[in-house]
């Protein structure tokens, strides 16, 4: 069985957030419900001044908080290593979103993030939480995995996109969005990624490019004291560092 | 995502069947329910599920790029968008923008059908009060008008309007339109309000008024100076791919970013220099000036001192040609040359003696000691060891002897002649640049990094590394967009930029960068000429165009569309009557935007957005346009890697709403034109024959993924034909010999002229022909007061700023921002990186201390105000921008254009606060000339 994991090089990466577009159309995600975000960090003033940024998915641990708490099993890690929610069990009590180091996780019913409210402009008239013109085949929802549009007071996040991952061939080493017969099974973001800064396959295998390049080009994982080791690893070269948890205060 | 769609290639069988089932499950019968068939209704009737997804072949909207794109259909529902694998700029990569598709195509504010206002006042806050009606009577009534116009004589106070012309279903179509109903308003381009001075400064210096193809994967070293590299600048896409790619590869490409902020693109490149605004020009000529003083210039494409020795001394004129006193100095080099080298030989000779003398004395003490030592069998052994020993040396010596003078013969056999040098010979042989010399003793020589560290605030040892960074890193780019142009000296500041790459050698070079080939479409068959009636032909319809371009107002320009609204005001050169939009909207993308208020105010308009835009507010129709996934169009490339490429748009879905593509609106308003010219539009029919027609050019020249015709076009969403034709090897232009797969037909200078470097001289020109033509120079000395001997330089003059406040505004485009419609996109409002927005809107950019110095804390509301308006925007204190700047993206502010835009915390336009001021070279509107004053709401 695969152990799926991403490998990021933020060396490559451009900030350009098409992952975390291409992660919202392919997931009919809200506006500003990015599963897959690039987070900001802007410091300093010029010739010091820096500008940064950070992609960063759910980071798919080996060990994960989130799985601890969950009062109902919603949360759940599958067998090629995927931490998924099942909808059909999660009663959006929160607990993952505060046990959750990374921040990753979220709660359908927030307040909407630009106003007039999606959810209402495309209400749905069933359990869905909304209803939008463009939301993906009907065939491929699935609650249990936490794909589709989730129904309402329910948590959800980052699947490493569930519905194409797990349809892959088994013994697979690397999805390679550039190879056709495999491009489907790729995750959104790496498919889109233009720099080609993310690198997805099996961690379990040797015969991976994301196994080779963790060891070659030394990759690290965020907030690794935690110890939730996560299957997501940073290259970071000479482009970018990962970043250490501060508050910026921009008051003068 | 259907498996068997995996395992079985699409076959042009299952392709059409699969399109026709979506297409047909699409929308709107037509007839009943004539105009606002709403969304809901729309996906009722796509209940049926098949489950079949269709991958249909388009290309993107949200940028000039053009990116293939394949959109993902299932039950008539388009639910993703991505590159395309197989095609060669998007190589199955999208940047954020190309996601958006599905989300403009299912807007919830969009225009449902053909629309006629019937509120007769109008203003910002008046509501048009539209009601729907049918094409038949949209059509028949602008036509009326229309030919109203030319019974009065008037035709030529129609215009047309249009920023993104796609090719020949749409911008094409302008010129014939123009000819055949006799209005010179017809395809008024947005280019003096986008890029101009960009092609301009080309135009200026090496003949080409196109924007360049760059061969970013071979090159070692960006100097980029104002463009948004990793933002906004075209193709973004590939941009990123091939960033990619150079930050990994070995030699990794070195980056230097110039720029008034620190934006995405200068935080990724190696070096981030932020400069005064509008001083770019200062800085590039102070780097040539370091290239040339210390001889880093790539000789054999620019071309050396005749004599080698670099003249190029800061300060110093270099002479034209050599004069006597230069020959006898030269005489007296030689001759002091040869003394030293007879004096120099005689030591050695002497030297050589001496060595000689001392081995036969060694080699006759050792015969010495043999004789001394014979009898004496250990003696002699060791005797006789030593003597070998020493012959071995000795000949080992003479060898080393042999092979060192058997080099100097060889060397000196292949030696070139020192060049024949006579009085009144050019100094500096030029090889394909012009007016070196000339342009070193009128400006260059004076430009230091010193002077320019006065001009732009760049420290002097940073423009000196950059120089040396740029001129020994090759090959070398040096790129620029509006950062550096659009402002009052912006075609100066293009062409000091643009002669950094010839003076590294990289026109045409690898790694360097070259023009765009053009697609062999096909040709149509009828042509518009035949049916042009009296009236079109008369000499009465040789109007001045209502922006005055080629008038002596704007004799340079191609484009000013930027004036139309105050010319029309002013009346001069006179008042337009009916005035149609495609793809702008100047009332809020112009400078000083308001002028259009009034006249929109009080002409006919006619908006073709599908969607509702400021434009609109003060529509008389609206006639709205496909959105892009549902159009049949067709477009060659922006310029890319220079081989010829064009692509298709197939619609994805049958179009959700009563609308209909601009194009076809277009040619079947000219059916509904009197005459000949309403026969001629009869016979093109519509966009669909058009694209039929040209696509036959293909047939001829398949592509290289053999698309050969229009079916196969629309099955591959591209055509493309590799390589590009010509390249220049150190100093010499070649072109692509197919029979050897390799650049090696040797071209002749005139070639060159004719194909590459298209100015007079046929060389690269730092002493531009094109400026000191009879027809422009005096206009160029009245408005930039240059002495008429300089005008053909690149040089720095300073930049003129209007508005009246004392800190510069840019209103940057960001990477998430869709052309002309993210503002009402919630998914790319959510999404802004928080530097620049984020949430709910976009920021202010200000400097703490700037902030600091009025009292403004971050997240307060400030008011940016100019002699031509004021706006309120949120402050965000920035220390990655210049202490004499603020930056606000131009995305936010809109007041008319969607539900999602009305709580933007933008009040209102950049354009608002920005003076309408233009580049009086190329007609560029001065987007970031502006100043303004910033306060504390």
């Amino acid at each position: 069985m695969a152990k799926w994991g991403m490998v990021i090089d933020l060396e490559k990466c451009t900030g350009c957030q098409a992952c975390t577009v291409a992660c919202g159309m392919e997931n009919n995600r809200l506006p500003g419900e990015n599963w897959q975000d690039v987070i900001f960090f802007t410091e300093g003033m010029y010739p010091s001044a820096q500008l940064k940024w950070f992609p960063r998915p759910c980071q798919q641990c080996e060990n994960p908080s989130c799985v601890a708490v969950c009062p109902t099993r919603a949360t759940y890690k599958t067998e090629d290593g995927v931490v998924l929610v099942d909808w059909n069990r999660c009663i959006g009590c929160k607990y993952c979103m505060v046990a959750c180091p990374y921040g990753v996780r979220f709660y359908t019913d927030e307040k909407p993030l630009v106003a007039p409210d999606m959810r209402k402009v495309h209400d749905s008239h069933d359990s869905h939480s909304w209803n939008p013109p463009w939301k993906m085949p009907d065939a491929r929802e699935d609650w249990k995995h936490g794909v589709g549009i989730q129904p309402h007071d329910v948590v959800s996040k980052c699947t490493f996109c569930y519905h194409r991952i797990s349809k892959a061939p088994p013994g697979t080493p690397d999805l390679d969005p550039q190879d056709p017969k495999l491009r489907e099974f790729t995750p959104a973001c790496v498919v889109t990624c233009a720099p080609g800064a993310r690198f997805f396959g099996d961690l379990s295998n040797p015969n991976s490019e994301v196994s080779r390049m963790i060891g070659d080009k030394r990759g690290v994982r965020l907030l690794d004291q935690l110890g939730n080791k996560p299957q997501v690893y940073y290259l970071t070269g000479d482009g970018g560092a990962v970043p250490s948890n501060r508050a910026i205060n921009k008051k003068v | 995502m259907s498996m068997d769609l995996l395992k079985t290639p699409i076959t042009r069988r299952r392709f059409l069947q699969a399109t026709g089932t979506a297409g047909a499950l699409g929308v709107v019968g037509a007839g009943t329910l004539p105009n606002f068939a709403t969304l809901t209704e729309a996906q009722a009737t796509t209940g049926k599920s098949s489950g079949q997804t269709v991958i249909t072949k388009s290309f993107c909207h949200q940028c000039p790029a053009r990116c293939g794109i394949d959109v993902y259909t299932t039950d008539g529902r388009v639910h993703a968008v991505y590159g395309t694998l197989d095609n060669p700029l998007s190589n199955g990569k999208l940047c954020p923008k190309g996601h958006y598709g599905q989300y403009l195509l299912y807007d919830a504010d969009r225009f449902k059908g053909p629309m006629k206002r019937t509120n007769p006042k109008k203003g910002r806050n008046e509501d048009p009060k539209f009601v729907p009606i049918s094409w038949d009577e949209a059509l028949d009534t602008l036509a009326k008008r229309l030919n109203n116009l030319r019974d009065k004589g008037e035709s030529h106070r129609f215009g047309l309007l249009f920023g993104r012309g796609w090719g020949a279903t749409d911008a094409d179509l302008f010129k014939d339109w123009s000819a055949l109903y006799g209005s010179p308003n017809i395809g008024i381009n947005h280019s003096s309000m986008c890029s101009d001075a960009s092609k301009k400064a080309k135009l200026c210096v090496d003949g080409n008024y196109s924007y360049n193809s760059y061969d970013y994967a071979n090159t070692n070293y960006i100097l980029n100076f104002g463009a948004g590299f990793l933002d906004a600048f075209r193709p973004y896409n590939f941009n990123m791919q091939v960033w990619g790619h150079m930050r990994t590869k070995s030699p990794r490409t070195k980056v230097t970013v110039v720029d008034v902020h620190t934006n995405t693109t200068g935080a990724a490149a190696d070096r981030s220099l932020l400069i005064k605004p509008g001083t770019d020009g200062a800085m590039a000529l102070a780097i040539a000036h370091v290239i040339l003083t210390e001889g880093l210039w790539d000789k054999s494409f620019v071309g050396n001192f005749a004599d080698g020795v670099n003249r190029f001394k800061s300060g110093d004129a270099v002479a034209a040609v050599f004069t006597d006193e230069d020959i006898r100095n030269r005489a007296q080099a030689k001759e002091k040359a040869a003394a030293e080298k007879v004096a120099a030989d005689k030591v050695a000779a002497e030297k050589a003696e001496a060595e000689k003398a001392k081995t036969q004395e060694a080699l006759a003490k050792l015969l010495k000691e043999q004789l001394l030592a014979k009898g004496n069998p250990a003696a002699e052994k060791a005797v006789a060891e030593k003597i070998l020993k020493f012959e071995k040396a000795e000949a080992k010596k003479a060898l080393s002897e042999k092979i060192d003078r058997e080099q100097r013969e060889a060397l000196d056999k292949d030696k070139k002649p020192e060049p024949e040098i006579k009085a009144g010979q050019a100094i500096f042989n030029e090889k394909w640049v012009h007016g070196l010399p000339e342009w070193w003793n009128a400006v260059l020589k004076d430009c230091t990094p010193q002077w320019a560290e006065t001009i732009t605030t760049i420290r002097a040892k940073d423009i000196i590394a950059v120089a040396r960074e740029f001129a020994t890193t090759r090959p070398a780019i040096a790129l620029f967009e509006r950062g550096a142009t659009a402002h009052t000296n912006g075609t100066y500041n293009g062409m000091a930029i643009h002669s950094l790459n010839a003076l590294v050698g990289s026109m045409f070079a690898e790694g360097g960068l070259f023009y765009q080939m053009k697609t062999p479409w096909g040709k149509l068959p009828d042509k518009a000429e035949d049916f042009m009636d009296d009236y079109a032909k008369s000499p009465d319809r040789k109007k001045p165009r209502i922006d005055k371009v080629k008038t002596a107002d704007w004799p340079m320009a191609s484009n000013m569309m930027q004036e139309i609204a105050k010319n029309h005001n002013e009346a001069k050169p006179y008042k337009m009557d009916t005035v149609m939009f495609y793809l702008t909207g100047p009332i809020f993308s112009g400078p000083d935007c308001f002028a259009w208020e009034k006249m929109l105010g009080e002409t006919f308009v006619v908006d073709t957005s599908p969607y509702p835009d400021e434009t609109a507010v003060f529509a008389d129709l609206v006639l709205p346009d496909h959105t892009y996934l549902e159009r049949l169009q067709v477009a060659s490339t922006y310029p890319f890697q220079g081989y010829p490429m064009a692509m298709i748009r197939t619609p994805a879905v049958k179009p959700l709403y009563d609308t209909k593509v601009f194009g076809d609106m277009l040619i079947d308003l000219g059916k509904r034109i009197k005459g000949p010219m309403g026969e001629y539009y009869k016979k093109v029919g519509n966009t669909e024959n058009i694209i039929k027609a040209i696509a036959k050019g293909f047939e001829e020249k398949p592509g290289d993924n053999g698309v050969n015709g229009y079916e196969s076009f629309r099955e591959k969403g591209v055509w493309f034909k590799k390589p590009y034709h010509w390249r220049q090897i150190r100093g010499e232009f070649y072109e692509w010999d197919k029979g050897t797969k390799s650049y090696s037909k040797r071209m002749t200078a005139e070639g060159v002229k004719e194909k590459l470097l298209m100015t007079p001289s046929g060389k690269f020109e730092f002493k531009a022909g094109y400026l000191e033509d009879e027809h422009y120079v005096h206009y160029i000395v009245e408005k930039l007061g240059i002495p008429a001997e300089k005008v053909g330089f690149p040089q720095y003059i300073p930049a003129s700023h209007a508005g009246g406040g004392d800190l510069h505004m840019v209103s940057p485009k960001l990477a998430l921002q869709a052309e002309g419609r993210s503002a009402n996109l919630p998914h790319a409002t959510a999404s802004m990186q928080p530097s620049v927005g984020g949430r709910k809107t976009v920021y202010l950019e200000i400097h703490p201390d700037t902030a600091a110095k009025r009292g403004i804390k971050d997240g307060d509301r400030v008011r940016v105000k100019s002699s031509v308006g004021a706006i309120e925007v949120t402050a965000r204190i920035y220390g990655g921008i210049r202490p004499d700047t603020v930056a606000l993206p131009m995305i936010h502010g809109h007041w008319g254009m969607g539900r999602w835009t009305k709580n933007s915390g933008v009040s209102g336009s950049t354009n608002e606060v920005t003076p309408n001021v233009s580049e009086p070279i190329s007609g560029l509107a001065c987007y970031h000339s502006g100043k303004v004053f910033v306060e504390k709401v």
